[in-house]
């Protein structure tokens, strides 16, 4: 969108049909937004989104799923709840952005930042094979498959002083009916 | 001096003006309502429907012009206006001239009560938005006739509607720096009905924020948006071009900070709020404070007292919705009888 910021979006040509979907799909109505930004404002990364939550929802009234599947912002979204849980009208962000992550996924649309997929890939593996993520393996993990193995040491270190990362990987207790569980969504998700 | 004999003139028959006769009446002292209209109703009566609860205003005015008629104490004369005035030593001599048979009438009265309305700015000096210009851009009470016909099933359903909030209000530049208070309100409710009658009509407001502070309010515009699905853009329209018989408009999405266009087949201006010329003249023949912009002020520690007197109800003081107009009308004659029960008089 950025290279295109002086061609005025046309408003009645591509309104409407993501918001409806969303609606249909999701029950998630966006409509109720108040465009007061508490969303943006309390956001984990919002300091490094390059769409905010807010303006997330705003492409969403624009229809504009080009920006929506490109934008960093869909995979470095923690996912913590937290712009759900703020929001005055109850709108849930991040079922959005899942549902905008299946889209690119099988869209193919790739993060422009680096290794984003694939951290998203064994974060996903983490949790289905132990149904927990246990950060340091997930960690040790990622950065074997990076070569990166320095960048973030200080700030792991200092987590580490503050009890924030626990060295030993944790599981729950009954793996074999998670993955089933699993298992079963998946089949529902493509049924 | 039996006080029952005291005398209020009114002028104009709007909400504000018909509710202060009525209270005066009721009170047991007379009251001439002069509205130079053939039918009382003001500026309500070209609505349709009201904010917010989707009332016809027809049947609040006609509620109020039987009390009217029923009320022995009041005396409403329609297409009558006021000619001249004179203070006297207890109140003001005035003339009265009856628009069509042109017969006139002088009395004295005791008190007055300026409740005359207000009217919209001229908007065609918004060159931008081609008010004048295009037809299909007209003013929102003009809209309100349109939307009038609509209802009788009269003329074609628009594509795309496209209502501009605060044209003139809060604008330096013209001389309006105030905000018009009821623009916001009136817009939804106008925005609504075009849904209401044609859903598949698109229907954008452009705003720079929507002040709804009122019982209900919040909630009427929240409808309008959520449950009747009016598209609300955040940014002030900057221009008004043709487009193969129809009318873009220009603006920003000052949510997204990226122009954006839209094509319609209507654009409603929601127009600032000012001061009749009439009232500023009236105000003037009978000693009413005004403020800077020619609305009529209250004197310090009153309420709807602007002279020796003198007082005034609802769009004459400011913009004010049709509920607020029924108040001040109510306060004003509280006043006025509060004056006629003094022992002195």
């Amino acid at each position: 969108m950025d290279t295109e910021i002086y061609t005025p979006l046309r408003l009645d040509e591509i309104e409407g049909s993501l918001q409806e979907e969303i609606l249909e799909n999701l029950g998630v109505d966006i409509e109720t937004c108040l465009e007061c930004g508490k969303c943006s404002g309390g956001c984990s990364n919002g300091h490094i989104f390059d769409y905010t939550p807010r303006k997330i929802v705003q492409l969403v009234k624009m229809g504009d799923e080009e920006t929506l599947s490109g934008m960093d912002a869909l995979w470095i979204c923690l996912s913590c709840q937290l712009c759900l849980d703020r929001c005055p009208s109850g709108i849930d962000i991040p079922r959005i952005l899942d549902y905008l992550r299946e889209k690119a996924v099988k869209r193919d649309v790739r993060a422009t930042r680096p290794n984003a997929k694939l951290f998203m890939e064994l974060m996903l593996k983490e949790v289905r094979d132990k149904g927990r993520i246990s950060e340091v393996p997930l960690m040790i993990r990622f950065k074997k498959k990076t070569g990166q193995y320095l960048k973030d040491a200080g700030l792991g270190f200092r987590m580490l002083l503050k009890g924030k990362l626990s060295p030993f990987p944790s599981r729950i207790q009954k793996t074999v009916g998670f993955k089933k569980l699993l298992s079963e969504s998946a089949s529902e998700n493509k049924g | 001096m039996d006080i029952a004999a005291k005398t209020a003139l009114v002028v104009g028959g709007g909400p504000a003006g018909m509710e202060a006769a009525l209270k005066i009446g009721q009170a047991g002292f007379r009251a001439v309502l002069v509205e130079r209209e053939p039918d009382l109703g003001g500026t309500l009566r070209k609505l349709v429907s009201s904010f917010p609860r989707w009332e016809n205003p027809a049947d609040l005015i006609s509620v109020k012009v039987q009390m009217l008629e029923g009320n022995g104490n009041v005396e409403c004369l329609t297409s009558t206006t006021l000619i001249s005035t004179e203070r006297s030593e207890k109140g003001f001599w005035v003339a009265l001239r009856h628009l069509k048979n042109g017969g006139s009438r002088e009395l004295d009265v005791d008190a007055v009560i300026l409740a005359t309305g207000f009217d919209l700015m001229d908007v065609s000096v918004y060159g931008e938005y081609g008010y004048g210009i295009y037809p299909n851009v007209m003013s929102s009470l003009e809209f309100e006739e349109r939307l009038r016909t609509w209802k009788e099933g009269v003329g074609p359903m628009p594509k795309a509607v496209a209502f501009f909030k605060c044209v003139g209000s809060r604008d330096r530049s013209k001389g309006f720096p105030y905000c018009s208070r009821i623009c916001c309100m009136y817009t939804a409710k106008q925005a609504g009905l075009v849904k209401d009658l044609f859903p598949e009509t698109k229907v954008y407001v452009f705003y720079m924020d929507y002040r709804a502070a009122g019982k209900g309010y919040e909630e009427f515009v929240r409808d309008v948006i959520e449950k009747k699905h009016v598209r609300y853009v955040r940014g002030r329209p900057a221009k008004v071009l043709p487009e193969n018989g129809r009318l873009l408009v220009r603006a920003e999405d000052t949510l997204m900070g990226i122009p954006v266009e839209v094509v319609v087949d209507m654009v409603v201006l929601a127009s600032a709020i000012v001061p009749r010329a009439e009232t500023r003249a009236l105000a003037k023949t009978f000693g009413a404070l005004t403020d800077e912009y020619g609305f009529i002020e209250p004197v310090p520690y009153t309420t709807m007292r602007s002279g020796e007197r003198i007082f005034f109800a609802g769009g004459c003081g400011f913009a004010v919705e049709t509920q607020g107009a029924l108040q001040q009308g109510a306060a004003a004659a509280a006043e006025v009888i509060a004056l006629f029960n003094k022992s002195e008089f």
